[in-house]
């Protein structure tokens, strides 16, 4: 446990110490501002049927800067211990694999959390200067945050599994890209094709598309199947990131 | 303090260490020699817990490497190859740490980073960025991590790599003040260090055990063929007298200024033809100016045992 603490604080550091992680503070913000900004001007011309929530992250300008993050924020994680040889140092004092992925992972959840603050001021911002006319379902928000935390968790653990297995960023950072936007994908792909395939096939799509559980979860409707489909893939990824590590150690 | 039995390290289509067993006692300080890619780095790493052997066993403090891998870590200090660092962390930060990390707490902890600093004279670049020293500095801060919660086992993969002659010196003098407390187990291709700063010698060629002895032994027990050189003023054939001593194999004649001729005799092993020869020059009434025998060194033993 002390182990773990130790080695959590250092990857906090190293990311505050960075300045990689200022810039994506930055960019989440700019581009969390447009994403807010495109949903008052849709519900400026008409009522519409969607809370101010659920415009604000079914926005284009939400998902464009959404998929960059994870790469930002994990690509370094493992892919640089494995390029300056650190790993031997690393394992050979007496920490344990687990406390190792764990340190990492941790600490680049916690950045992606606070990623978020800057959005949900905005929404305060808007009901404060509107002195409460701008409806703002507390439901939506809370389920909001609440899916876009184990998305993250997903993603995160998806580029902590690409960082571990590689000694180049780019190349973990594209991979880990390219999974999640993948991941988008398929639900996007059924959306456009509509309901010209089968009715089983649709569903199924539906149950991974996150386009869909962002519908879902902005209009305050808390479904745990996406927290459980999140969260079973997020031990997943980061089991193969324990073994990627703990490979060397196996008897072969 | 490191018992090895055994030892096999099989890469994919390379065997990287092949049975090898040796024991290190508390307290001695032991060389470790080998050409580059003889099984070195990957025994050391074995040792120090970075991955497992193919098949054997290795112990360190009594601890299994594989098996009770944690406590085996908790009772060394390891200074890989190339002094892998941190390049974003300053040298007193990543002292730090390292010894949290190895479990130095509290005060201890404060006074242990200090002493290291001070030991392998890092005080002056305390507060600088690891990513801006010299390999040299960079060396140093390895060798303070590996020392920094006081292990009783240091084990140091070529720490004299890449360091001018006065910081070799200054390792040197650290590695002396170490003796005693601490076992030290290292690796190095600086054949005179051995020399003057181990009591024994492993030498492994091609994943196996080649020789296990002090060096001085070594040296002596080696077959290599030692070299005699002489200086006379003589008439006649020289060649043919010192032809009838056995032990010498073969004479190089060269001659020199003011009538001095020079003789180089390559000479058995273990042989000493130097009594011989002066019965000869007295005989002969040869005049000497110079008869010098010269030892193989630990180099020349290193060359034999590796150039099968």
């Amino acid at each position: 446990m002390r182990c773990l603490l130790i080695l959590l604080l250092k990857e906090l550091r190293a990311f505050f110490y960075s300045p990689v992680a200022y810039i994506v503070l930055a960019l989440v913000m700019v581009l969390n501002s447009f994403s807010f900004r495109a949903a008052i001007a849709v519900l400026e011309n008409k009522p519409q049927a969607d809370s101010i929530v659920t415009w604000t992250f079914s926005s284009s300008w939400f998902w464009l800067s959404y998929f960059f993050l994870f790469p930002l924020l994990t690509m370094r994680l493992f892919a640089e211990e494995r390029k300056l040889g650190t790993f031997e140092t690393l394992f050979t004092a007496p920490v344990r694999t687990w406390q190792v992925v764990a340190s990492k992972y941790l600490a680049a959840t916690f950045f992606y959390c606070l990623l978020w603050v800057p959005s949900y001021m905005n929404f305060r911002l808007f009901n404060w200067m509107t002195a409460g006319a701008a409806e703002i379902p507390p439901g939506a928000l809370l389920g909001t945050y609440l899916l876009l935390f184990v998305m993250g968790l997903f993603n995160l653990a998806v580029g902590c599994f690409a960082s571990s297995l590689t000694s180049n960023q780019i190349v973990a950072a594209v991979l880990s890209f390219t999974i999640s936007v993948m991941h988008y994908l398929v639900g996007m792909f059924v959306l456009y094709l509509g309901r010209r395939i089968p009715e089983k096939f649709v569903d199924a799509v539906y149950y991974i598309a996150s386009i869909e559980h962002i519908r879902t979860f902005t209009s305050g409707l808390l479904d745990t199947r996406p927290l459980v489909y999140y969260a079973s893939f997020t031990l997943l990824f980061l089991a193969l990131t324990h073994y990627r590590l703990e490979y060397r150690r196996w008897r072969i | 303090m490191i018992e090895v039995s055994n030892l096999t390290k099989e890469y994919v289509g390379r065997t990287a260490v092949n049975g090898l067993s040796f024991n290190v006692a508390a307290g001695e300080v032991v060389g470790f020699l080998g050409p580059n890619g003889a099984g070195k780095s990957t025994t050391m790493r074995i040792l120090a817990g970075f991955m497992p052997p193919t098949s054997g066993t290795a112990r360190v403090n009594g601890f299994d490497v594989f098996h009770q891998s944690i406590a085996a870590r908790r009772s060394l200090g390891y200074m890989p190859e190339n002094a892998p660092l941190y390049l974003d962390m300053r040298v007193r930060e990543y002292l730090h740490f390292r010894g949290a990390l190895k479990g130095v707490k509290g005060s201890l902890l404060r006074k242990r980073t200090g002493e290291v600093m001070d030991a392998c004279s890092l005080i002056d670049v305390r507060r600088k960025m690891i990513g801006s020293l010299s390999k040299g500095y960079r060396q140093r801060v390895a060798l303070a991590d590996a020392l920094i919660s006081a292990p009783p086992l240091l084990i140091l993969d070529e720490p004299m790599n890449g360091l001018d002659p006065t910081q070799i010196r200054h390792v040197r003098d650290l590695l002396k003040s170490l003796r005693g407390e601490h076992t030290i187990f290292l690796s190095t291709h600086i054949l005179h260090e051995v020399e003057l700063s181990c009591d024994r010698v492993l030498l492994i060629h091609q994943g196996k055990l080649r020789a296990d002895d002090t060096p001085q032994n070594l040296v002596q027990k080696i077959r290599v063929a030692s070299e005699v050189n002489m200086e006379i003023k003589a008439q006649g054939d020289v060649q043919e007298h010192l032809g009838k001593i056995t032990a010498i194999r073969r004479i190089h004649e060269e001659k020199l200024e003011g009538g001095w001729r020079r003789f180089q005799m390559r000479v058995e092993a273990r042989g000493d033809v130097r009594e011989p020869i002066f019965d000869l020059a007295l005989k002969n009434n040869w005049q000497i100016r110079e008869l010098h025998r010269e030892l193989p060194s630990l180099e020349d033993v290193f060359v034999e045992l590796t150039s099968v």
